[in-house]
């Protein structure tokens, strides 16, 4: 297949500080996760493949076309920017047909096309309300309705799931898989690894503005369950669960924070271990007030990765 | 997309000043016993004074400075950048939509001001081209100003400091230097197309050294207009713009 984006040897650094170094790939159509910490260069890599910075070295090409200024390029290009910035004075009907109109189409097409990206992401119905009244939910599905309007063949999408409440993410998730399926290149970056899994099975790991690793996303669950976690339990009896874990051999150490109500367990397979905990809870008559893994980050998980 | 912010809105109450000191000129005239001054002498004065030294600056540096910073600091550059329309179109658009709105805003108020002073002369025809070449002089001063400062916010971030600093500092005080120093100001082409010298109180600010004939005037204004905007399609272009977080 042919590649939609190639990179070579991109880097763009910001003064002293380094956004992106060295970076050669290339992107083919179907769903691309870019997945980093935050800092790590995922927006400075979709803004440079999108055209809008230029980099300090190296090139970028969407389709065989270096992609700064030249713009007819973007009548097939779709961008959902990462910051939450809109004309707030103006209607999410006024922006999206202000925006298709910089697209050339005809005012009968125009109106179609913004009714029907509306009707996608669910927000036909408060289509004349003014932007500031939206919530932070309408507003990422207005961004990804600008972004979709105009049937772009790639898009790119900056972080499209910040700020969503579950069914948000779900139902922007499922709009997504949904494009997937259009012959659409599609790239999409976030620094949550399950979002980016239920997207796609294609991931681009970055850190520290370099590309660290590529491939199918089984790989890159290799490489984080090598890592070990720490999981956070609040319950009704922490020193009974403890016995029970202690006889496991994926858990490594565990301890009990000052007040003793919650249990920290640390455990070299997450799977294994989230597979034993509801029966153990079940078994034994404990109550969960709450689970959480302190570590679950994916900085942690790439500091770990790198040695730190 | 800025039609409908609380700047133009402001900036149309700011435009509407000038008709409210009209109507109260007129008032007070009305009602007073003194000998009335011509209205179109009034108007004259307002003109320079109100318009041509001060809104018509103010109108063009905050429309003009606006035209890429606004995106810039609103963070909404993004949306307008990823659309298959060249940058320097984008400029043009955006200054030539600002300039026919504040060309309106500014060709109201002084319609609004004329008829206003003028009330007792409405049937005197000579006075209205008086008012079409004030209208004509005005709107080319924005059109000016506005590319100019379309420049200067393209290329500063302080870009409303320093236009205050021109327009109230270099303008007010190149125009009144001897030689050919006056004409790097963008004020001394828009008195040389109004006639001299006028009597009165404000014949001062209308005080011109060497006037240039006005078909060089009008051909440095449109040459002021094309060459900053020009410039300012070019560092747009050409400039990458990081939005501060």
């Amino acid at each position: 297949m042919n590649p939609i984006v190639e990179t070579e040897h991109l880097s763009k650094w910001y003064g002293n500080v380094l956004g992106l170094s060295d970076v050669s790939l290339q992107i083919e159509p179907g769903i691309t996760g870019i997945l980093g910490p935050n800092g790590a260069g995922k927006s400075t890599f979709l803004k440079l493949i999108s055209g809008q910075i230029k980099p300090n070295i190296g090139t970028c090409a969407i389709k065989g076309e270096m992609i700064r200024n030249n713009y007819p390029l973007f009548s097939n290009i779709g961008f959902c920017p990462e910051q939450d910035a809109f004309y707030e004075e103006l209607t999410g009907w006024q922006f999206m047909i202000g925006l298709l109109k910089l697209h050339h189409f005809s005012f009968s097409e125009i109106d179609a096309r913004a009714r029907k990206a509306l009707e996608i992401v669910d927000l036909i119905e408060d289509k004349d309300r003014i932007i500031k009244s939206y919530s932070r939910g309408m507003r990422q599905r207005l961004k990804f309705a600008q972004a979709i309007a105009h049937d772009p063949e790639i898009i790119i999408l900056d972080e499209p799931l910040n700020g969503l409440d579950p069914l948000g993410r779900r139902k922007i998730i499922h709009l997504i898989k949904s494009y997937k399926g259009e012959g659409r290149t599609i790239i999409v970056s976030s620094h949550v690894l399950p979002e980016i899994e239920a997207m796609t099975k294609r991931i681009i790991l970055i850190h520290q503005g370099k590309i660290f690793a590529q491939g199918d996303v089984h790989y890159i669950r290799d490489l984080i369950d090598t890592h070990p976690h720490i999981v956070s339990i609040k319950c009704s009896d922490p020193r009974h669960l403890a016995s029970k874990f202690i006889q496991e051999d994926f858990v490594l150490n565990v301890n009990f924070n000052s007040a003793e109500d919650t249990l920290l367990v640390e455990t070299n397979n997450r799977d294994k271990f989230f597979g034993l905990l509801p029966s153990l809870f079940v078994k034994h008559n404990i109550e969960v007030e709450e689970i959480t893994s302190p570590d679950d980050n994916l900085q942690a998980v790439f500091d770990y990765l790198v040695g730190r | 997309m800025g039609r409908k912010s609380k700047k133009t809105k402001i900036f149309f109450i700011v435009s509407i000043l000038p008709v409210v000191i009209a109507l109260i000129i007129k008032l007070n005239q009305f009602f007073s016993d003194r000998t009335a001054i011509r209205g179109i002498y009034i108007f004259d004065n307002m003109t320079i004074a109100i318009y041509l030294q001060f809104l018509i600056l103010i109108l063009a540096l905050f429309y003009g400075t606006s035209v890429c910073s606004e995106e810039v600091e609103g963070k909404t550059l993004t949306y307008l950048t990823t659309r298959p329309v060249s940058k320097s179109a984008l400029i043009v658009g955006k200054y030539t939509a600002y300039t026919s709105l504040i060309i309106i805003m500014t060709s109201s108020g002084v319609i609004l001001s004329f008829l206003i002073l003028n009330l007792n002369d409405l049937l005197d025809f000579s006075l209205y081209k008086i008012l079409l070449r004030d209208i004509i002089v005005l709107s080319l001063g924005l059109m000016c100003y506005t590319a100019f400062f379309t420049f200067i916010g393209t290329i500063m971030k302080k870009s409303i400091l320093f236009g205050l600093i021109f327009s109230f500092g270099w303008e007010n005080v190149i125009q009144y230097f001897p030689g050919s120093t006056q004409r790097f100001a963008i004020i001394h082409y828009l008195k040389s197309l109004l006639p001299v010298p006028r009597t009165g109180r404000f014949s001062f600010l209308m005080f011109r050294l060497e006037p240039s004939p006005p078909l060089f005037a009008v051909f440095m204004i449109f040459l002021i207009i094309g060459v900053f905007l020009g410039l300012a399609c070019i560092l747009f272009s050409w400039k990458e713009y990081i939005f501060e977080d």
